[in-house]
C-alpha cells in the first residue's frame, strides 16, 4: 500500500494528540479527585449523584432540625423538672400544715412559703427559650402567656398551638407543649366531681375526695352535677339526706328536703355514703363519698361536677386555707386542695414523660439519620470519587504510551530518501 | 538520420524536464491541502518507417494528470462533513453539560441552600435573621436560575453569530466555486481539453470546505462544471452562477437566526431538517435538540418551584398577621406570531397548573372552518401530538382552552393558515424573580388555630387546622363547635355561610370552606372547640413546614391528558433529568465524534494512499528523470559526435 508522506505526519500527530488528551484527562481526575469530570463521562451516575446529594443535604438538614428539637425539648424538660420539684415541695408544705401541733404563726410561715412558690411557678410558666420565645404560649411565642389578674386568678394570653419540627422524612416532632396542657387543663377533685365542706359547718366531720363507681352513670345527660349531703342530729342519732342542690329535692325521697331530723339515712363515721338506692325513687349516680368525724345539726358537704382548676389557683387556695382556717375546715380544705395539687403534679409528670419519650425517639431518629448519612456518602463516593491507585497507574501507563509515540514518530519521520541524495 | 537521433535526445530531455518539474511540483505541494499528486503520462512518438521496420522516434508527453479517486474524495468529504457536525455539536453541548453539573455553579447547591433556609425558618419562625437568610438564599436561587439561563442565552447568541459567519463562509465558497467552474471550463477549452489539474484540486477542496460547513450534494456536469446544492436541494452554485445564502430571523422568533436563500426579491427559509451535516448542521441540531429543551426544562423547574411555593405561601400568614402573598414572580408563556400571518386573530397564553407543564414548545395553526366550527390544531413539537380545538364560528369567541398546564385564549379574526408558536417555559428561568424583600412578610405561620375550651369535660382533642384556600379569611368571628351528646353531633356557630350540625366521628376530617381539621377522643355534652384567627402566632411554623416539604414533594411532570394523574417528579429530580439528558447527549456526541475522527483518518489515509505525495517516491522519480536527462544528453552528445564524424569525412 502506498503511504503518503503527509499520512505519516498526520497519523503520528493524531496518535500523540490522543495520548495527550488521555493523559490530561487522568491528570485532571487526579487533581480534582473526581471520577466524573463532566456529566458526559457517565450521565446516569451524574444524575444519580445529584439526587443522592439532595438526599444527603436533606438528611443533614434533618440533623440540624433534630438538634434544634432536642434543644427545645431538653429546655422544656428541665423547666418541667423544676416545676415537678416545686410542686412536690408545695405538697410537703401542705402536709406539714395539716399537723395539729402548729401554731397560727407557724402556719402563716408555711402559707408564705407557698406564696413564694406560687411566684416561682409563675416565673417558670413564663420561661423563655434561647431566642427569647415563651416556652408555654403555643404559637404566640412573643406573648407573655401567664399574668395575674387578681390574687390567685391567672389569665392565659397564649393559644393551644403546638410547634412541630420535621425530624425525618415522615415524622414531625412536637417540640413544646402549650401552657394550658401543663398548667391549666387539670381536672379538680377526683376528675369527676369536687367535694367540699360548707364554710358554716360547726362539726368536726371531714369529707374525702370521693370515688366514681360508674363514670357512665355520672356522665348521664340528666345529671345536674350539684349535690349535697346534709346532716341532722336529734336524740344523739345523726342522720343525713342527699339533696339535689338545683331542685332542692331529696334524692332519697323525691320530696323537697326539709333538713328536719330524722333524715332518711343514719350516719356512721367513716362509712361510705353512696349516691344510689333501690328506691323508690330509684337512684344511681355511680359515685360515693366517705365522711368521717362528727357532724353537727345543719352541717352540709357539697359534691359538684368538677371543672378544671389551674395549678396557680390550687397553690393560692392552699396558701389561703393554711393562713386563714383551722380545725376541720382546714382539714377539709387541705384534703381537697392536696388532691388538686396531686392532680397538677400528675399532669406535669405526664407532660414530662411525653417529653422524655420524644427525646428518646430523637436519639433513635438521630442514629438512623447518621447511618443514612454514611450510606449516602458511600453511594456518592462510589458514584463520583476517583480510585487513586488505579488512576495513578493509568497516568504512568499513558505517560509511557505518549513517550513511545513521540520517540517512534521521530524515528519514522526522519527516514527520507533525500537524506541519501 | 542524425536529425532523428537529435530529435529523440531532445524529446528525452524535454520529457525528463517535465518529469522533474512534476516531481518538484509534487514535492513542493506535498503539504498543500486538497492537492492530488500529478504524474507525467508519456508515450512513444510515432515511429518512422524504414525498410527494416519501424524505428522509434523518442518520447512525447501526452498529458500531465492528477492521481485522483472521485469515490474516495467523496467519501472523505462526507466523513468530514459529518465530523464537522459532531464536532460543533459536541463543543457546544460540552459547555452546557459542564455548566449544569458544576458542583459549585450548578443549580443543585442553590436549591439545597434555599430549602435548608426554609427549614431553618420552620425551626425558628420568629427569628428575623433566619427569615433574612431565607430571603438571601431565595435571591441566590433566583440569581442562579437567571445566571444559568443567561449562560444558555449567551450560547444561543454564539450560535446566532456562528450561523452568521457560517453563512458568510458559505457565500464566499459558493462564489469561488462558481468562479472556478468558469475558469476550469475556459482553461480546458483553451488548452484543447487538457485537464486543469490544480484548478480542479482547488475546486474539490472548496467543495469539501463547503461540506464542512453544511452537507452538500454535487452534480457534475458534462462540461466539467459542478452544480452544488444544500439541504433538500436548494442550489448554491449552478455553473458559473453563485446563489446568495442569508442568515435571516426565523418566522416565529426574531431572535433566532436560520438559513435562508435569497430568491428574487425575497428570502426562502431552508427547512432545518434538511440541513444536517457540517458545522452549521451540528449547530442547528444542537440548538433545536438540546439548547431549546434545556432552556425549556430549566424554565419548567423555575415555574414549578415558583408556583408550588407561591401557592403554599399564599396559604400562610406572615409575622404581621397578614395572609402571605406571592413569594416568587413568574414569567408568562411566550407567544410568537408567525410573521406571515394574514388575519387579526389574537392568541394569549397564561400559566395554568405548572405541574402539568412539559418542556416542549407548541405550534397552533388555524385550519379554517370545519362543520360550523373554527378549527385550530395545537401541535406539541417535541412529539408531534396534536390537540384539536374547535370554536363555534363567530359566536364562540373569546374561547378558552386548557392544555398541558397552559391557558389559551383565542380571539376571533384568524385567517386559514395563520399560526402561532408558544414557548411556555423558555423564559421561565430568566423571568423568575423575588417579590418579597421584607423578612417579616414570609408567611411561616398558618392563619387559623384551633383550641379545645378549658371548661370541656370530655377528653376530646382538636387537631391543628389545615387550609386548602384562604377564601373567607380573615374570619369575621371565631367558629365554635359545640358538642350535642343527644345527637352526637357538633353545632357550628360563627361560620360564614352557616353550616348544618356535623355528625361526630372521631378522627374524621371536618371541612368548613377551605379549612379542615379533625376532633378525636370522647367529647361530653356542651364541650366546645374553636377555630380562630392566629393572632400573635409568631412562633407558628406550620406553613414553613409545608413549604419545606415542597423539596421532596413531586411538583412537576403531571400528564394533563390522563385524568387523575399526579405529578411525578420533584424539583431536584426534574433538574437531574436535565443533567442526565444533556450528559447522555454529550456522551453520545463525544463517542460519535471519536468514531468519526477514526473514520475520517481511515478514509483520509485511503484517499492519500491514492492522491497523496510520497517524498521517497518523488525522490526516486527525481533520480530517475535526472538519469533520463543525463542519458538523453549523452544521446545528443553521441549524435553530435556522429555529426562530426560525418563532417570529417568530407575533409
Amino acid at each position: 500500500m502506498r503511504i503518503s508522506t503527509s499520512t505519516i505526519f498526520e497519523a503520528g500527530v493524531g496518535t500523540m494528540q490522543q495520548q495527550t488528551a488521555a493523559l490530561l484527562r487522568v491528570q485532571q481526575q487526579i487533581a480534582t479527585g473526581r471520577r466524573l469530570l463532566s456529566p458526559a463521562d457517565d450521565p446516569v451516575a451524574a444524575a444519580h449523584a445529584l439526587e443522592v446529594t439532595q438526599s444527603q443535604a436533606i438528611n443533614a438538614q434533618y440533623g440540624v432540625n433534630l438538634g434544634s428539637a432536642r434543644d427545645s425539648l431538653t429546655l422544656e424538660e428541665s423547666v418541667l423538672g423544676s416545676i415537678t420539684s416545686l410542686l412536690q415541695d408545695a405538697r410537703d408544705v401542705s402536709v406539714q400544715a395539716g399537723s395539729a401541733a402548729l401554731s397560727d404563726a407557724d402556719r402563716n410561715t408555711l402559707a408564705n412559703t407557698l406564696r413564694s412558690r406560687y411566684q416561682e411557678l409563675m416565673a417558670l410558666a413564663n420561661s423563655t427559650d434561647g431566642d427569647g420565645q415563651y416556652l408555654f404560649s403555643g404559637y404566640s411565642g412573643a406573648t407573655r402567656p401567664f399574668s395575674e389578674t387578681a390574687p390567685g386568678q391567672v389569665a392565659y394570653a397564649g393559644d393551644q398551638g403546638q410547634r412541630l419540627i420535621q425530624v425525618n422524612p415522615s415524622r414531625q416532632m412536637a417540640v413544646g407543649d402549650a401552657g394550658p396542657e401543663v398548667f391549666l387543663r387539670i381536672p379538680a377533685g377526683n376528675g369527676s366531681f369536687v367535694t367540699g365542706a360548707d364554710s358554716a359547718n360547726s362539726g368536726s366531720a371531714v369529707i374525702d375526695s370521693g370515688t366514681v363507681l360508674d363514670a357512665g352513670l355520672w356522665n348521664q345527660p340528666g345529671n345536674s352535677g350539684d349535690y349535697s349531703v346534709r346532716f341532722a342530729v336529734a336524740g344523739g342519732v345523726t342522720t343525713y339526706d342527699l339533696i339535689d342542690n338545683t331542685s332542692g329535692d331529696s334524692l332519697l325521697t323525691g320530696l323537697p328536703g326539709t333538713g328536719t331530723a330524722p333524715l332518711p339515712r343514719v350516719y356512721a363515721s367513716g362509712s361510705n355514703i353512696v349516691f344510689s338506692q333501690a328506691g323508690p325513687p330509684a337512684l344511681d349516680l355511680g359515685v360515693r363519698v366517705s365522711i368521717s368525724g362528727t357532724p353537727q345539726q345543719g352541717d352540709r358537704f357539697d359534691l359538684r361536677r368538677s371543672a378544671n382548676q389551674d395549678v396557680f389557683q390550687t397553690l393560692h387556695s392552699l396558701a389561703d386555707a393554711i393562713d386563714n382556717l383551722s380545725g376541720a375546715a382546714l382539714t377539709n380544705a387541705l384534703v381537697a386542695q392536696q388532691r388538686n395539687l396531686d392532680n397538677a403534679l400528675e399532669n406535669v409528670l405526664t407532660v414530662r414523660a411525653s417529653t422524655g419519650v420524644r427525646l428518646k425517639e430523637l436519639e433513635a431518629i438521630q442514629t438512623t439519620g447518621e447511618q443514612r448519612a454514611l450510606q449516602y456518602s458511600e453511594t456518592l463516593s462510589r458514584l463520583q470519587d476517583l480510585d487513586y491507585a488505579k488512576a495513578i497507574s493509568e497516568l504512568s501507563q499513558q505517560q509511557i504510551n505518549l513517550e513511545a509515540a513521540q520517540k517512534s514518530f521521530l524515528k519514522v519521520s526522519t527516514l527520507s530518501l533525500f537524506e541519501f541524495i | 538520420m542524425t536529425m532523428g537521433i537529435f530529435g529523440i535526445g531532445i524529446s528525452g530531455l524535454n520529457t525528463a524536464q517535465a518529469g522533474m518539474a512534476t516531481a518538484g511540483h509534487n514535492i513542493s505541494n506535498a503539504a498543500t491541502p486538497g492537492f492530488s499528486r500529478q504524474e507525467v503520462l508519456q508515450t512513444t512518438n510515432a515511429p518512422s518507417y524504414s525498410g527494416a521496420g519501424f524505428i522509434g522516434q523518442g518520447v512525447e508527453i501526452s498529458t500531465v494528470r492528477r492521481i485522483y479517486s472521485e469515490v474516495l474524495n467523496n467519501q472523505l468529504a462526507a466523513a468530514q462533513s459529518l465530523g464537522g457536525a459532531y464536532g460543533s455539536y459536541a463543543a457546544q453541548i460540552g459547555q452546557v453539560a459542564n455548566l449544569l453539573a458544576d458542583p459549585q455553579a450548578g443549580l443543585s447547591p442553590r436549591l439545597h441552600d434555599f430549602f435548608a433556609a426554609v427549614a431553618d425558618v420552620a425551626a425558628h419562625p420568629e427569628s428575623v435573621p433566619s427569615r433574612q437568610t431565607l430571603l438571601s438564599s431565595a435571591q441566590a436561587l433566583v440569581a442562579s436560575f437567571q445566571g444559568l439561563d443567561q449562560q444558555l442565552q449567551e450560547i444561543r447568541n454564539a450560535v446566532n453569530t456562528e450561523v452568521q459567519s457560517g453563512v458568510e463562509l458559505l457565500n464566499s465558497y459558493a462564489q469561488q466555486i462558481a468562479q472556478l467552474n468558469h475558469d476550469i471550463q475556459f482553461t480546458e477549452a483553451a488548452s484543447g481539453a487538457q485537464p486543469a489539474n490544480d484548478l480542479r484540486d482547488l475546486r474539490d477542496q472548496l467543495v469539501a470546505q463547503l461540506g464542512e460547513q453544511v452537507n452538500v450534494s454535487v452534480v457534475r456536469q458534462g462540461d466539467g462544471s459542478y452544480n452544488v446544492f444544500i439541504g433538500n436541494g436548494q442550489p448554491v452554485v449552478v455553473g458559473a452562477k453563485p446563489f446568495t445564502l442569508v442568515a435571516a430571523p426565523s418566522p416565529y422568533d426574531p431572535q433566532r437566526l436560520a438559513l435562508g436563500l435569497q430568491a428574487g426579491g425575497g428570502v426562502v427559509m431552508l427547512p432545518e431538517a434538511g440541513l444536517q451535516g457540517g458545522k452549521l448542521g451540528g449547530l442547528l441540531a444542537f440548538r433545536t435538540e438540546t439548547l431549546d429543551s434545556v432552556q425549556n426544562a430549566l424554565g419548567r423547574v423555575a415555574l414549578g418551584l415558583g408556583q408550588a411555593f407561591n401557592t403554599q405561601h399564599a396559604l400562610g400568614q406572615d409575622l404581621g398577621g397578614l395572609l402571605g402573598g406571592d413569594f416568587f414572580a413568574l414569567a408568562s408563556p411566550a407567544v410568537n406570531f408567525n410573521s406571515t400571518n394574514q388575519g387579526t386573530g389574537n392568541l394569549t397564553v397564561s400559566l395554568g397548573q405548572a405541574d402539568a407543564l412539559t418542556v416542549s414548545d407548541y405550534r397552533l395553526a388555524f385550519q379554517g372552518i370545519n362543520a360550523g366550527n373554527d378549527r385550530y390544531v395545537l401541535t406539541r413539537l417535541s412529539d408531534g401530538r396534536t390537540t384539536t380545538l374547535d370554536v363555534p364560528s363567530g359566536t364562540g369567541y373569546p374561547a378558552g382552552f386548557s392544555v398541558d398546564g397552559l391557558q389559551l385564549t383565542l380571539d376571533a379574526g384568524a385567517v386559514s393558515g395563520d399560526s402561532w408558536e408558544i414557548r411556555p417555559t423558555r423564559s421561565g428561568a430568566a423571568g423568575l424573580g423575588l417579590l418579597i424583600s421584607d423578612p417579616a412578610r414570609i408567611a411561616a405561620a398558618s392563619p387559623l388555630r384551633s383550641a379545645a375550651e378549658l371548661t370541656n369535660r370530655g377528653n376530646a382533642t382538636v387537631s391543628a387546622p389545615t387550609l386548602a384556600s384562604t377564601a373567607g379569611l380573615p374570619l369575621p368571628a371565631d367558629i365554635r363547635l359545640t358538642f350535642d351528646a343527644a345527637s352526637t353531633s357538633f353545632v357550628v356557630s360563627g361560620a360564614v355561610p352557616a353550616v348544618a350540625p356535623i355528625a361526630y366521628q372521631a378522627g374524621t376530617a371536618i371541612t368548613l370552606g377551605g379549612v379542615s381539621f379533625s376532633i378525636s377522643g370522647q367529647p361530653q355534652d356542651g364541650d366546645q372547640f374553636t377555630l380562630s384567627s392566629n393572632t400573635q402566632g409568631v412562633s407558628d411554623n406550620r406553613n414553613a413546614l409545608a413549604l419545606a416539604a415542597l423539596q421532596t414533594v413531586a411538583t412537576l411532570g403531571r400528564d394533563a391528558s390522563l385524568p387523575g394523574a399526579s405529578a411525578s417528579s420533584t424539583l431536584q429530580s426534574a433538574y437531574a433529568q436535565i443533567v442526565s439528558q444533556v450528559g447522555s447527549k454529550a456522551r453520545q456526541m463525544e463517542v460519535s465524534q471519536q468514531a468519526q475522527t477514526q473514520i475520517i483518518a481511515q478514509t483520509r489515509q485511503a484517499q492519500q494512499a491514492v492522491s497523496g505525495v510520497n517524498l521517497d517516491e518523488e525522490a526516486a522519480n527525481l533520480l530517475r528523470y535526472q538519469q533520463m536527462y543525463q542519458a538523453s544528453g549523452k544521446v545528443l552528445q553521441i549524435a553530435n559526435t556522429l555529426f562530426d564524424t560525418v563532417l570529417q569525412l568530407g575533409r
